[in-house]
């Protein structure tokens, strides 16, 4: 190698580097806020069950292009996005349909199906994110295509869904959705949980609203 | 807290015939079936005992004994330590829990951080120091009732306890977390009784109330009930119980207290009484009476509820319904199991005992003495509430960052904590107690200000 093509990697480099630099410099993240909302339903031989939680973890950074406010022009197309959001399996309570608490002993239950021990956490793993449809008005959502990875139980499947997204003012989000999975692609057995011929269906509904925000920078100290 | 929407639960005939429909069906079945919510009442019992939280106990004498007794069979318990200042209490109750560090200093509990609650059941006068200690150090509280014995240390306590809200502070009335009460509690506020008329419980017990000790200055803590400055006498330290009962199950604090105290027959240097009469006056012209004595055994301990339309008694687990021949039938007291007293025939009103058929069928388990008691469910509430706070409080830290502090706050005044005594009951008991015990020492009525009740 001569140095003209020493030099010239070396530029290459550089201008890489720098042009990596812009790119996350142009990467906005937000992260999980109080205030979010994740219930599943389900059914069974003599009732419809629902549990929920109201704890999302983990982060949301998207790139140019995405409608950070409300009503913000954006171009259908794909948005360079990352997202692993989260919720602890123990966090979610088995509840009646006007949210009283259900029952201890539905809840051991359900721990132990999902194996929550083992696998603290139902995560997703964000791979793509296309906005289909912007925002009709500054109070409206604007509508994403969702496609990743969600892991029940140690189990990863794919899955795709549609996810709204509506800025709320402030650098914050609310990310809602929801689909519906099998217990058993996940290996989740169905419950039986009185052993008195009560079966739980296999089909289960995830709704979910997720908040997110942008963390304000830390305070630098005051000027002497 | 949320716990105190135990008693703000406000029944009404509505709610109490949705759930009869059910037990209607039950009864035809075989037995009673009138629930409680099991979510909010202890009365749903886990059969995992995954969950465990490490406890401390502090104080270690009678009841600190029957706590570790009580313990050793809640599923959610692990005692970690136990604490008392007097070593041979410390020796007794380590075959108890026998994997518990032992110490005479509570604050070496405080300072573990892998205990995360501590029931503290020492003399009533110890209750402050020890209690906001330990909400200071961030323990979740059960402390004994009552939980002071003078108003100004109970406002104290319950104004520390309010202001831990990432904490469960729980007070030692153990009849507001058991399910039997809990069962009975719609049933009577819905009219079954019909108008009310007035309650009584009594306590009758021939035994000194003395503990002895080779050494004059450890008789002499031991003895601390047997002092007016330390105690609230019979009325505080036992009568308590029913008369939270009577105001949890009438749903008004008292108006007005008269009492009247004898030292009849335990006359070795005491200076409480060994019998007392206490009539609690409540609105609308309702009364209680509270008669306790160290001097007669007979008819032992137990409660009754008199309205217009039939009679309740509770003695121990049970309670039973006396109705008066004018009043209205209920449907499914044809099927239900009765008992005859003397001259009178008792409908058993019993929570959970179909419930309790199907839990138990087929199984040869014998239970424990201690895993029915009030005193179990009261522990294996608290426990499970402490569970739910701080499991809340880690999950919103993983969640949301530790640094959101605020956040964190939101999230765990959002966990629906089991019905069991806060601390507003706490203080309010306290409250009745002192002014009972002074009504008794002093022989005079004393008009309770509803400031009085108010923490604020």
């Amino acid at each position: 190698m001569n140095t003209r093509t020493i030099i010239a990697t070396k530029v290459s480099l550089l201008l890489l580097a720098a042009l990596s630099v812009q790119a996350a410099d142009q990467m906005t993240k937000y992260y999980a806020r109080s205030g979010s909302k994740m219930r599943i339903e389900g059914t069974s031989t003599i009732h419809d069950w629902q549990v929920e939680g109201t704890l999302i973890g983990g982060y949301l950074e998207v790139g140019p292009g995405f409608p950070s406010e409300p009503g913000q022009a954006a171009t259908a197309g794909k948005i360079d996005a990352h997202a692993e959001p989260f919720i602890m399996v123990r966090s979610l309570k088995s509840i009646e349909k006007d949210g009283k608490p259900y029952s201890d002993r539905m809840d051991e239950v359900m721990y132990e199906h999902l194996k929550a021990q083992q696998n603290p956490k139902i995560a997703f793993h964000l791979t793509e994110l296309t906005l289909k449809e912007p925002a009709k008005s500054k109070d409206d959502p604007y509508v994403f295509e969702a496609k990743g990875q969600i892991a029940v139980a140690g189990v990863t499947n794919d899955v795709t869904m549609p996810v709204s997204i509506l800025p709320l003012g402030d650098k914050k989000l609310k990310v809602s959705g929801k689909t519906s999975l099998k217990m058993t692609d996940f290996k989740v057995e169905p419950p039986n949980p009185l052993g008195l011929g009560i079966k739980t269906g296999d089909d289960i509904k995830i709704i979910f609203d997720w908040m997110v925000g942008q963390r304000n920078p830390p305070a630098t100290a005051a000027a002497k | 807290m949320k716990e105190h929407e135990s008693n703000g639960l406000d029944f009404n005939r509505r709610d109490f015939l949705k759930n009869s429909s059910l037990a209607t069906l039950m009864t035809v079945l075989g037995g009673v079936e009138l629930l409680g919510h099991p979510g909010t009442a202890a009365g749903a019992e886990s059969k995992s005992d995954s969950t465990k939280m490490k406890v401390a106990v502090i104080g270690l004498g009678t009841w600190g004994r029957e706590i570790l007794n009580t313990l050793a069979v809640v599923p959610q318990a692990e005692v970690a330590a136990v604490c008392d200042t007097y070593p041979a209490s410390v020796r007794r109750a380590s075959t108890l829990a026998p994997a518990a560090v032992q110490t005479a200093d509570y604050k070496t509990i405080l300072d573990n951080k892998d205990i995360k609650a501590v029931v503290i059941a020492t003399p009533t006068h110890q209750h402050k120091e020890i209690t906001l200690a330990a909400l200071k150090a961030g323990k979740h509280v059960y402390c004994e009732a009552p939980i002071a014995h003078t108003i100004d240390d109970a406002r104290v306590i319950a104004l520390a306890a309010k202001a831990a809200k990432q904490q469960v502070f729980q007070a030692g009335l153990q009849f507001r977390a058991d399910p039997q009460r809990h069962f009975l509690v719609p049933f009577i506020r819905s009219g079954a009784i019909g108008a009310w008329l007035s309650a009584r419980a009594q306590f009758h017990k021939k035994q000194s109330w003395r503990a002895t000790s080779p050494k004059p200055e450890r008789e002499k803590e031991l003895n601390w009930r047997l002092s007016k400055e330390t105690s609230l006498g019979l009325v505080g330290e036992l009568g308590i119980h029913p008369i939270d009962q009577a105001v949890w199950f009438i749903n008004a604090q008292p108006v007005a207290v008269s009492g009247f105290g004898n030292l009849a027959l335990w006359k070795d240097g005491r200076d409480v009484p060994d019998t007392i009469q206490t009539v609690l006056e409540f609105p609308n012209g309702v009364v209680m009476n509270y008669d306790a004595t160290l001097a007669n055994s007979f008819d032992g301990e137990y409660a009754m509820f008199y309205g217009t339309d039939s009679a309740v008694m509770l003695r121990e687990n049970k309670a039973w319904l006396f109705k008066e021949v004018d009043s209205p039938l209920l449907g499914w007291e044809v099927y239900a199991s009765k008992e005859v007293f003397y001259k009178e025939t008792g409908i058993v009103l019993k929570a959970n005992a179909s419930k309790s058929v199907a839990a138990n069928a087929g199984t040869q388990t014998q239970e424990s003495p201690f895993a029915s008691t009030p005193l179990f469910y009261a522990l294996q509430v608290f426990l499970k509430n402490s569970i739910d706070v701080t499991d809340k409080a880690e999950d919103a830290a993983t969640s949301l960052g530790p640094d959101d502090a605020e956040g964190i706050a939101a999230e765990v005044a959002k966990v629906q904590r089991r019905a069991a005594a806060g601390f507003v009951e706490g203080f309010q008991s306290a409250v009745t107690a002192v002014k009972a015990n002074e009504a008794i020492i002093t022989g005079q009525r004393i008009v309770l200000k509803p400031e009085w009740y108010e923490l604020d």
